[in-house]
């Protein structure tokens, strides 16, 4: 099934580790679901559920054993090469637990990567590093090194650099993992304002149950396969969170 | 277990350590080379011009004894890079600093032993192999020398291990006055460098005036006479050093703020350089240095062999003279590529010898006028004045005896005939190329010697001024080749491991950039850029030294010789090895660096 305005469509998706000839492991073991245009959807799971290997296979940078994965229309499994690394410049935004910054760039250097890799002209660069810059209120950040900045600053420039170039849909990796708890709140603010203001997916895995209660939906991974789902429909942040929190104790037993 | 565990770590790096190994031997080699020339006091007496060989060798000596300490502390700093990460992991894993000390120093003068052992195995084969190859390339016959001599062994085994005594004391002090935390996160830091500009404006100028200060004292050799070059070397060193550190930052930052940096990775191009170069300005100014040194002398070396057949083109006219032409000579000459041939009548009586004027006419004498370049100019009996008649070339046609020859003189074909005397015929020849036809007029010469004997210190023609020069600054020229290689296989070999050193660095921030979906192939190219700019860098201020040191080597290259002449092949041919060492360490850094990306055969 292949709804018109899915940006993700995961179908069948299998992964094993290791050659035929030594011992198999098997992360994810035929997975199917989907992320709408404009979602902002969660995955959640334990430590070894797959969660990883999942957000890998979506962004490219691995490849599945078997199965198909539909980002934005373009089904990522059959590219190769420079169409890869092209797709991951274009269409996905990235934000890393660990920012993965360019300490020997000026976060406005930092930012404007993705577009100087386009080979856009310096002066729309410019103008869109200073849009997203006030998005995120980092403006007067954008001359220092990631040396010079705090956390929760780091995160807000790669989350700057991961929507500088308007990606089809953005991808966070545990993207509060190594921020204070007013930092990630003010992240999930500003990735909560992107998704409703410039209606850009966004796919967050986490095992952090405050960071998944700004979701629109929860996917719950377990060995290799998604276990449940819930939606938080129309109640307020902190009614899904108690759902959540319910949903993680059932779901482990 | 923990030593077990630092096998396991060496081994996983097997490919990493066998650079670093490969390196080390290498210098050992050279380091080696060098001494098995310049401890053979019996080598270098017989072979060096006058006094000053034992000096220039003694110079050699200490700037490759300067060198492969800086050599070996790259290698080191290179090896620490790999290794503090696993070390700062067993700390936090709890083991004792004691014990890690213990290990960091059995590992690092393990390393360095082998690599001296390999090293002079392998110095010894190359000893026999490209000394042999090069003084048969050059031409030249050494006296004494050996490619086993003991006191060269020892000497490099001593510095070497001393050295890696030192290099291990070094790492254990380091790694055990860091901290674990630092060790874990020990790459991920990048400083930035604050620039002041007026301070940067001074630097550069009096960079600038310490080079121009350098530069003149290696011209005005003449009046420093020896001092000039321990001058020469603290004045460009430091003139070079301030020089990169006012002009470098300045001209990255200037380029950082034009669009240029803004499209596809120039920009991460210009942030690696600059927080790069202002940490590698010490050794980009050693390396420019050592640039020079290996570039001049091998410029030096050929510059002598490519002179000297011109040089000895000049002493006269005829390459040889050949009396009473036999048929084995005849056939000789038949292998020559002749210029110009004539066979002369002489009646030799008392300290007389008569030419016939006739013969004159139909075949003029050649006589060599130029000064600085050769100037043929043939003359018959009438043309010739009597300051003619008595050049050197023209009475060595007949030679009496120990700097005695008979007095020429010229009489008209009736009057000849009748003059009574010893009849002798003398051919005199020129060839295109002394060079060329060496084996042969060898061959000419040794007959010629045989049938006439005459003083060893006379001779007759060119080619035995030429055999005379190659015999003198043969032991220069030598020098110059191998002293040009040793340096630039060491200073490439330096630049190489600081530049490899930073690379467990960057595989981190090329991991990021792929993962941010930068294509390979422009991956590939920044690299290629920015070691391909840290390999200019020092090139370009080498050349520079070199164009101005040469004038060093005025007074020991007189006219019509110069040290400028034809020097570009050699540094083509320079740059072309050059350029070698640049491919092997970009093949290195891309492997070490880029990121593999993902298989994906096994997808159906």
């Amino acid at each position: 099934m292949t709804s018109s305005n899915a940006v993700v469509d995961v179908h069948g998706l299998e992964k094993t580790y290791g050659k035929a000839n030594e011992r198999q492991y098997q992360a994810l073991k035929g997975l199917n679901f989907q992320v709408a245009s404009g979602e902002f959807v969660g995955i959640m799971g334990a430590s070894g559920s797959g969660k990883t290997t999942l957000l890998n296979m979506l962004s490219t940078l691995d490849v599945p054993t078997k199965g198909d994965v539909m980002v934005n229309g373009h089904d990522v499994t059959k590219m190769r090469g420079n169409q890869l690394a092209d797709f991951r410049a274009q269409e996905v935004g990235f934000i890393f637990q660990d920012f993965n910054l360019l300490e020997s760039l000026t976060a406005e250097e930092n930012i404007g990567l993705p577009l100087a890799l386009k080979g856009t002209s310096s002066k729309i660069m410019d103008q869109a590093i200073h849009e997203v810059a006030n998005t995120l209120s980092i403006s007067d950040l954008l001359q220092k090194y990631p040396s010079e900045l705090s956390g929760g600053q780091k995160q807000r420039v790669a989350a700057a650099r991961a929507i500088v170039h308007h990606p089809s849909i953005l991808m966070g990796d545990e993207p509060t993992g190594a921020l204070d708890s007013t930092s990630a709140r003010e992240l999930l603010d500003l990735l909560t304002t992107i998704n409703q203001e410039q209606h850009m997916s966004v796919l967050l895995v986490t095992h952090d149950p405050f960071s998944a209660s700004f979701c629109q939906r929860i996917l719950f991974i377990k060995d290799g396969l998604i276990g449940s789902e819930i939606r938080r429909g129309d109640q307020d942040r902190s009614a899904f969170y108690q759902q959540i929190l319910n949903e993680l104790g059932t779901f482990n037993e | 277990m923990l030593g077990k565990l630092a096998l396991a770590g060496i081994k996983n790096r097997r490919r990493d350590y066998l650079v670093l190994l490969a390196g080390l031997t290498m210098s050992a080699a050279i380091f080696y080379m060098f001494a098995n020339l310049a401890t053979n006091k019996a080598f270098v007496k017989a072979n060096g011009v006058v006094g000053q060989s034992m000096l220039i060798f003694g110079f050699g000596a200490v700037l490759l004894v300067l060198i492969t300490i800086v050599y070996i502390m790259y290698a080191n700093s290179f090896l620490l890079s790999m290794r503090q990460h696993d070390y700062g992991l067993f700390m936090m894993l709890g083991a004792k600093k004691r014990r890690i000390g213990q290990l960091v120093f059995l590992e690092t003068l393990i390393l360095g032993t082998v690599a001296t052992a390999i090293g002079i195995v392998l110095g010894l084969l190359m000893s026999r192999f490209l000394v042999g190859f090069l003084l048969n390339a050059l031409g030249l016959h050494l006296a004494h020398l050996v490619s086993f001599y003991l006191p060269a062994v020892v000497a490099t085994a001593v510095l070497y291990v001393g050295l890696f005594i030192a290099a291990s004391l070094f790492n254990l002090v380091k790694l055990t006055r860091t901290t674990v935390l630092k060790l874990l996160h020990a790459d991920e830091e990048a400083n930035q460098p604050q620039i002041k500009p007026i301070r940067q404006m001074i630097a550069g100028i009096v960079g600038l005036l310490l080079l121009a200060a350098g530069y003149w004292a290696l011209a005005s050799i003449k009046l420093l006479q020896i001092a000039a070059i321990p001058f020469a070397i603290v004045t460009i060193t430091l003139g070079t050093y301030l020089l990169f550190r006012a002009t470098l930052l300045t001209i990255i930052r200037w380029l950082r703020q034009t669009k240029w940096a803004k499209t596809h990775l120039n920009g991460f191009l210009m942030g690696q350089l600059n927080f790069r170069v202002y940490n590698y300005t010490r050794m980009l100014t050693i390396v420019s240095l050592l640039f020079a040194m290996a570039l001049g002398a091998i410029t030096v070396g050929s510059g002598y062999h490519r002179q000297l057949p011109l040089l000895a083109n000049n002493f006269g006219s005829y390459t040889v003279a050949i009396h009473n032409k036999t048929a084995k000579e005849q056939q000789l000459i038949g292998k020559l590529d002749v210029a110009t041939q004539a066979t002369y009548t002489q009646k030799r009586q008392g300290k007389t010898v008569f030419y016939n004027a006739a013969e004159f006419k139909q075949q003029p004498y050649e006589f060599n006028e130029g000064t600085m370049t050769p100037k043929y100019e043939k003359k018959t009996a009438a043309e010739m004045k009597p300051t003619d008649l008595n050049s050197l070339d023209f009475i060595s046609m007949a030679v009496m005896g120990q700097n005695n020859f008979y007095t020429p003189k010229m009489l008209k074909a009736a009057k000849f005939a009748r003059q009574p005397g010893k009849t002798v015929s003398v051919t005199t020849i020129r060839v295109k190329d002394i060079e060329k036809d060496r084996p042969t007029l060898k061959k000419l010469n040794q007959i010629e010697l045989a049938r006439f004997p005459h003083a060893s210190e006379l001779t007759v023609g060119n080619y035995q001024s030429y055999e005379l020069m190659l015999a003198f600054f043969g032991g220069l020229e030598f020098m110059g080749y191998f002293l040009g290689i040793a340096f630039l296989a060491m200073l490439a070999s330096c630049l190489m491991f600081k530049i490899l050193s930073g690379a467990p660095g960057d595989k981190r921030r090329y991991r990021m950039l792929y993962k941010v979906g930068v294509r390979h192939s422009l991956m590939r190219n920044g690299i290629a850029k920015e070691i391909g700019i840290l390999f200019m860098i020092p090139g370009i201020m080498g050349v520079i030294d070199v164009l101005f040191g040469l004038q060093m080597f005025k007074p020991l290259m007189p006219k019509p010789m110069s040290p400028y002449l034809g020097i570009g092949g050699t540094f083509a041919i320079f740059i072309g090895l050059y350029a070698i060492y640049y491919l092997v360490t970009l093949a290195l850094y891309w492997q070490i660096v880029l990121p593999q990306a993902p298989a994906t055969a096994d997808h159906k």
